[in-house]
């Protein structure tokens, strides 16, 4: 397959933007090629009623030491 | 092919938090990746060491992406060697965010969220009258 493309004039005035959050790219410029991906979990199950449970304890090795 | 140079005369960002970059200038790989659990809770209780990311599904679990490497040859022809922005204003960049002014070759970014709220048991919430 042949894709061509023809760039003429791209002149944008003024832009605003609030924000720009959780690993998204604002470009002003050309790119071969992007992938994102994104996965938002919000499950019934994660709201809990209840007395306070603290949640699992961070073992993830370099930055979970409890001494710190 | 010849590229095209981005020109922005002004850029305004009030704030650029947690491993977020403002790139200006070309580029050629873009790799951004976050994750974050977003715990909620009805009155304030929080421990510093809560929270072990793989113990959640949603941050073990492979994200497919579509393959790059399709069949398909691109021609471009850029007319107008200038991609011009006059005035860009950012209030905030977060999460392992890119702001990029000028050309990049590939970029892949990645996020999972994990939302989690906690409420009190109903009667136990503070009076609010």
């Amino acid at each position: 397959m042949n894709f061509e493309v023809h760039n003429h004039i791209l002149h944008v005035e003024n832009i605003r933007i609030i924000g720009v959050a959780s690993s998204s790219l604002f470009m002003v410029g050309d790119a071969e090629t992007i992938q994102l991906s994104s996965a938002f979990d919000t499950p019934a199950e994660s709201l809990i009623i209840g007395p306070f449970v603290p949640l699992e304890q961070d073992v993830t090795p370099g930055y979970a030491n409890p001494n710190l | 092919m010849l590229t095209r140079t981005s020109s922005v005369d002004r850029l305004a960002v009030s704030q650029v938090a947690f491993s977020s970059i403002i790139q200006l200038g070309d580029s050629c790989y873009l790799n951004g990746f976050s994750r974050a659990l977003a715990v909620q809770r009805e009155a304030e209780f929080f421990h510093g060491n809560e929270g072990n990311f793989p113990s959640y599904a949603i941050f073990r679990r492979p994200l497919p992406l579509p393959p790059i490497n399709e069949a398909i040859s691109i021609s471009r022809y850029n007319a107008t060697p200038l991609i011009r922005a006059n005035k860009i204003h950012v209030t905030a960049v977060s999460n392992s965010s890119i702001l990029h002014v000028g050309n990049t070759k590939h970029v892949s970014m990645e996020v999972r969220i994990k939302h989690i709220r906690q409420l009190l048991p109903r009667g136990d919430e503070q009076d609010t009258k």
